[in-house]
C-alpha cells in the first residue's frame, strides 16, 4: 500500500507532468493533483472519450477489452489507463 | 306473430270481464266482427274513463292484464315506473293511452283529452268504472307484489320496498347482467274480414263501412275528435365522470453491442460457476457479484470477468454516505492489483516519453524529432570519420542506492532488460547491510525490484533455468537466492544455516549450466561460488538448505616454480596447505567441465570438475590479485584476465605465458569484459577511468577512453548484449549506460582478426 503511495507520488513527481487524476467507474475524480474546474473537465471528457473506444475495441472482438489510451496532442500527452473500475489519467508535456 | 297470438289466446282464456276494458291484445277470441267496433268504442271509453278516475287514485297500472292458463299474472311490467305523486299520475296516464290505444290511437286519444279534467261519460262508464276500480285494486296487488324484485334503473323513484343492506362485497361483486329480449307480446290483432257481396249480411256489413266512412270524414273540425299529441318521457340523465390513473410513458431504449451481449454471457456462466462453490465460501460470491454489479450499473460498459479478481482482496464494501464512499473506493482502487499494473505501466510510459531519445538510442531505433520542440544541437559533427567516443544514456541512479558502492551487476538471462546491481562497500570497511536492484531499461528513475540484505553484496548471478532466481552472494559468506516472480521477494533457499559454507565474503557465483540432462530440454544447472576462503563449491538444493561440495581447493602454491609444473615435491613440504583467497572464475564456454580460477597471488589455475586435488595448469603473470577471468565468447580458448597490478593480460589455454599485456594507466584493473559482438573488443575498468580497447585498430592504447567523475571510482562494467551500449557501475552507487558510438570495428565478429594477432603477436 505504501509502495503503491510512492509509486504514485513518483509518477505525479515526475518530469514534465502537469497533472495526475484518479477516476472512479462513476466518473467521479477521487484523487487529483489538478484544480478542480480543470479535473472535472477532464474526467469528464476522458470518461467518454474512453469509454467509445472500449467500445470499438470491444465491437471488433468482445474477448478484447481496451488497456491504454494515448492521446499525443501538440502540447501534451494524455495517458488514460482504463480498469474496470477507475480511470488513470496522466498528463504529461514531454518536451520542456 | 303467431306465437304471441297463441299465447294471447292461451292467456286470454281467463279474461276478466273487466280486462276486457283495457285489454287491448284482445284478438281472436273476441273476433266477432259485431262486437268489433263497439268492444272497441268501449274499450277505448273503457280506457279513458279509467283514466279519468285514476287520476287521484293515482294507480300507475296498466290497463292490460294477461294472465296464462295458471292464472298467473305475466302482464308485461311497464317500462317505466311512475313516481308516486302527480308526475307520476300523470305518466301513467299518458302511458295508458298509448296502450289502449291501439290501433284507434287518434280517436282514442281524442276522446280522451277533453275528458280529462271533468267526467262526462254516461252510466257505460260508471260500471266500468267500478270493474275498473276492482281490477285495478287487483292490478294493483298483483303489482305490488311483483314491484320489489324489479329494480329499473335510471329512475328518480322512492322505492318503499325493503333495501338489502348493500355490502362492501356486494359492491364489488361482479353481477352478470343478462340481457334479453322479451317475447313479443302482440297487444293488438284485429285481422280484416272479408265478407261476400252475396252473403246475407252483406247489407249490413256494407252499412256499417259506409257508416265509418262517414265517421272518418266527419272526423276532420268534429268536436268528438281531437287531435292530440302524446310526448314519450325521456328519462332523465346523469351525467357521469370517470378518471382513470393516467397512464404513464416511460421511453425505453436499449443499444445492443457485440459485447455487451457477450458480457451478458459471460456474466451468467460466472454466476453459475460461483454459485456451485458457494457453500464453502459463502460472503466471497456476494462481494463478487455486488461488485460486478455494481461496476456494470456504474460504468454503462460491461464488467469483464476480471474484476472478479480485483474485487476478491476486499470482502467488505462501505456504503455509508458519500465521502465514506469515495474514500473506500480509493482504498479498494488502490489496494488492486490492476492498480499497481496501471502505475506501473503509466509510470513507464511517462518515462519513456521523457527518455524517448535515450532510449530510442539504446535500442538503436532512430530518434524522433519532436517536429514542435526546438531542435536541439547535436554535439557529435556530421564528419566523415569521427572518432570512437561514448556517449552517456542516462544514469540508474535512486535515492535508495546513492552512495552505495556497485559491487557487481548481472543481466538477466531472459529478460534482457532487467539489470541485477549488487551494493556492498567496495574497500572491505564498515560493512553495512547491503542491496540488491534490479533495474529495467525501461525505467531508469526506480528500481523494479529492490531486495534489502543482510549484508554486504559481493556477487550475484541469475539463474537461466529459472529466470526470476537470483542468486546472492554476500560479504558474509552466505549465499541466498531470491525469487523475484514471487510478490515479495521471499528467499528461496539461504546457504547462512549450511555448515560448509564460505566462511569469508563469497567472491563470485556463477550458474553454470553443465551437462545436457536427460529430457535434454533444460541443461542441468548448477551454481557455482568462490569464496575468500579459498574453496571453489558447487552448491545444490537438499530440502530447503542449500548444501555444497567443494570443487576444489585453492591452495597456496608457495614456490613459484616454472610455469607448467606445479605438483612437484615441493608443495609437498607444506604439510599443511593454506588455502589462498579466490577472487574469480570463469567456465569455459564450449567444455563445462574445465574453469579458471584465478587466486590472490595472481596465479590463474585451470581446473577440471572431476579433478578436485589438482590443477590442469598455472598461468604465471600477475603479482597481485586478479580481480578478473573471463573466456572469450567468440574466439575459443582466449581468455582476459585483469589484476590489482595495472594490467590486463590476454592468454591463449595452451600457452602458460600470456600473448599480450595492456597496460594503460596506473590504477587497479577491477573489471574486464569481453565485448559480445566483436571478437577484438574489450573493455576494462579501472580506478579512474573506462577504456575500450580495440585490438584490430590499436594495441597499445584503448579506443575509447572514459574518464569517471571525479571522486568516484569506477567498479564493473557490463556489455549490453544487443546493441552497442556498455554499463558502469561506480563507486557512488551510480549506474551509467553508454553509448558506443562510432567504434568502426567492421563486418563480423572479427574472430579471425583476432585470431591472427594472437598469432603473430606470439610469433613475436
Amino acid at each position: 500500500m505504501a509502495q503503491v503511495e510512492e509509486t504514485l507520488k513518483r509518477i505525479e513527481a515526475s518530469k514534465g507532468v502537469i497533472g495526475t487524476i484518479l477516476v472512479n467507474a462513476e466518473g467521479i475524480p477521487i484523487r487529483t493533483t489538478l484544480d478542480n474546474s480543470t479535473t472535472v473537465q477532464y474526467a469528464e471528457l476522458l470518461c467518454q472519450l474512453s469509454m467509445l473506444a472500449r467500445t470499438t475495441v470491444r465491437d471488433i472482438d468482445p474477448q478484447n477489452d481496451l488497456t491504454f489510451l494515448r492521446i499525443r496532442s501538440k502540447k501534451h500527452e494524455i495517458m488514460v489507463a482504463l480498469e474496470n473500475n477507475y480511470l488513470l489519467i496522466v498528463i504529461q508535456n514531454p518536451c520542456e | 306473430m303467431s306465437s304471441s297470438e297463441d299465447k294471447n289466446k292461451k292467456r286470454t282464456l281467463v279474461l276478466r270481464p273487466s280486462s276486457r276494458a283495457g285489454n287491448v291484445s284482445v284478438s281472436g277470441r273476441y273476433g266477432n266482427q259485431s262486437s268489433r267496433t263497439g268492444s272497441r268504442k268501449s274499450l277505448s271509453l273503457g280506457g279513458g274513463s279509467k283514466v279519468l278516475d285514476k287520476s287521484h287514485v293515482h294507480i300507475p297500472r296498466p290497463a292490460v292484464r294477461v294472465f296464462d292458463e295458471d292464472n298467473n299474472v305475466v302482464t308485461p311490467q311497464p317500462l317505466y315506473q311512475a313516481d308516486p305523486g302527480t308526475a307520476q299520475a300523470k305518466g301513467s296516464r299518458f302511458f295508458m293511452n298509448e296502450i289502449s290505444g291501439g290501433s284507434d290511437q287518434t280517436t282514442a286519444t281524442g276522446s280522451f283529452t277533453m275528458p280529462f279534467s271533468k267526467p262526462v261519460f254516461g252510466s257505460s262508464r260508471i260500471s266500468s268504472q267500478s270493474t275498473i276500480e276492482s281490477v285495478n285494486e287487483e292490478i294493483e296487488d298483483t303489482f305490488s307484489k311483483r314491484d320489489q324484485p324489479i329494480s329499473i334503473p335510471d329512475v328518480k323513484l322512492k322505492k318503499s320496498t325493503v333495501k338489502e343492506p348493500v355490502t362492501e362485497e356486494m359492491l364489488k361483486e361482479i353481477i352478470d347482467v343478462f340481457l334479453t329480449e322479451t317475447d313479443t307480446i302482440s297487444l293488438l290483432d284485429i285481422p280484416s274480414a272479408f265478407v261476400s257481396v252475396d252473403a246475407d249480411e252483406a247489407d249490413a256489413v256494407i252499412e256499417r263501412n259506409n257508416q265509418y266512412a262517414e265517421v272518418c270524414r266527419n272526423r276532420m273540425g268534429n268536436d268528438k275528435y281531437v287531435n292530440r299529441s302524446v310526448q314519450t318521457l325521456n328519462g332523465a340523465a346523469k351525467h357521469k365522470h370517470v378518471q382513470s390513473d393516467s397512464l404513464v410513458m416511460v421511453d425505453a431504449a436499449v443499444t445492443v453491442t457485440t459485447w455487451d451481449m457477450f458480457d451478458t454471457l459471460c456474466n451468467l456462466e460466472q454466476e453459475q460457476t460461483i454459485r456451485s462453490p458457494q457453500p464453502e465460501k459463502t460472503d466471497f460470491p456476494e462481494a463478487v457479484l455486488d461488485s460486478s454489479r455494481a461496476a456494470e450499473r456504474s460504468m454503462s460498459v460491461g464488467s469483464t470477468v476480471s474484476s472478479v479478481s480485483a474485487s476478491s482482496s476486499v470482502k467488505d464494501v462501505e456504503s455509508s454516505g458519500n465521502t465514506a464512499n469515495t474514500e473506500s473506493e480509493l482504498q479498494l482502487i488502490m489496494q488492486s492489483e490492476r492498480f499497481q499494473h496501471s502505475l506501473l505501466v503509466m509510470e513507464r510510459s511517462i518515462l519513456s516519453n521523457i527518455f524517448q531519445p535515450q532510449l530510442a538510442a539504446y535500442r538503436q531505433l532512430l530518434v524522433l524529432e519532436d517536429p514542435d520542440s526546438p531542435v536541439e544541437q547535436r554535439e557529435e559533427d556530421t564528419g566523415s570519420s569521427p572518432s570512437p567516443s561514448l556517449r552517456s544514456l542516462w544514469v540508474f541512479s535512486c535515492k535508495l542506492s546513492r552512495g552505495r558502492s556497485i559491487s557487481s551487476m548481472a543481466w538477466n538471462k531472459k529478460n534482457l532488460d532487467l539489470l541485477a546491481v549488487g551494493y556492498g562497500q567496495f574497500n572491505s570497511g564498515d560493512q553495512e547491510p547491503g542491496l540488491v536492484c534490479c533495474w529495467s531499461i525501461k525505467n531508469p528513475t526506480w528500481p523494479e525490484h529492490f531486495i534489502h540484505c543482510d549484508s554486504a553484496v559481493t556477487c550475484l548471478d541469475f539463474s537461466a533455468n529459472s529466470p526470476g532466481q537470483l542468486a546472492v552472494g554476500m560479504h558474509d559468506g552466505s549465499i541466498t537466492i531470491y525469487n523475484l516472480q514471487s510478490p515479495d521477494k521471499s528467499r528461496v533457499i539461504s546457504s547462512h544455516e549450511c555448515p560448509k559454507k564460505h566462511l569469508g565474503p563469497v567472491c563470485q557465483l556463477r550458474w553454470i549450466q553443465q551437462e545436457l540432462s536427460l529430457t535434454g530440454e533444460d541443461r542441468a544447472e548448477a551454481l557455482f561460488s568462490v569464496g575468500a576462503d579459498g574453496r571453489i563449491c558447487k552448491w545444490f538444493v537438499f530440502g530447503s538448505v542449500l548444501n555444497c561440495t567443494d570443487l576444489m581447493m585453492l591452495k597456496k602454491v608457495t614456490t613459484m616454480k616454472r610455469p607448467g609444473g606445479n605438483k612437484t615435491d615441493k608443495t609437498e613440504e607444506n604439510v599443511l596447505s593454506v588455502l589462498t583467497p579466490g577472487l574469480c572464475f570463469d567456465f569455459h564456454p564450449a567444455e563445462p567441465s574445465i574453469y579458471l580460477a584465478g587466486a590472490w597471488e595472481g596465479l590463474i589455475h585451470k581446473c577440471s570438475c572431476s579433478n578436485t586435488q589438482e590443477f590442469l595448469e598455472t598461468y604465471h603473470k600477475h603479482f597481485c590479485p586478479v580481480n578478473y577471468i573471463t573466456w572469450s565468447p567468440l574466439s575459443p580458448d582466449v581468455f582476459l584476465s585483469c589484476s590489482s597490478d595495472w594490467t590486463i593480460q590476454l592468454w591463449k589455454q595452451d600457452q602458460l605465458n600470456p600473448v599480450l599485456g595492456f597496460t594503460s594507466t596506473r590504477g587497479a584493473v577491477y573489471d574486464v569484459r569481453w565485448s559480445p559482438k566483436w571478437a577484438t573488443v574489450f573493455g576494462a575498468v579501472n580506478e579512474q577511468q573506462l577504456e575500450i580497447w580495440d585490438l584490430k585498430t590499436r594495441i597499445l592504447d584503448p579506443v575509447i577512453v572514459q574518464p569517471a567523475a571525479p571522486g568516484v571510482t569506477m567498479t564493473s562494467l557490463l556489455f549490453v548484449q544487443q546493441t552497442d551500449c556498455v554499463v558502469v557501475g561506480d563507486s557512488d552507487g551510480q549506474v551509467t549506460i553508454y553509448q558506443l558510438k562510432n567504434l568502426s570495428v567492421g563486418e563480423g565478429s572479427q574472430v579471425n582478426v583476432l585470431e591472427d594477432l594472437l598469432r603473430s603477436a606470439a610469433s613475436r
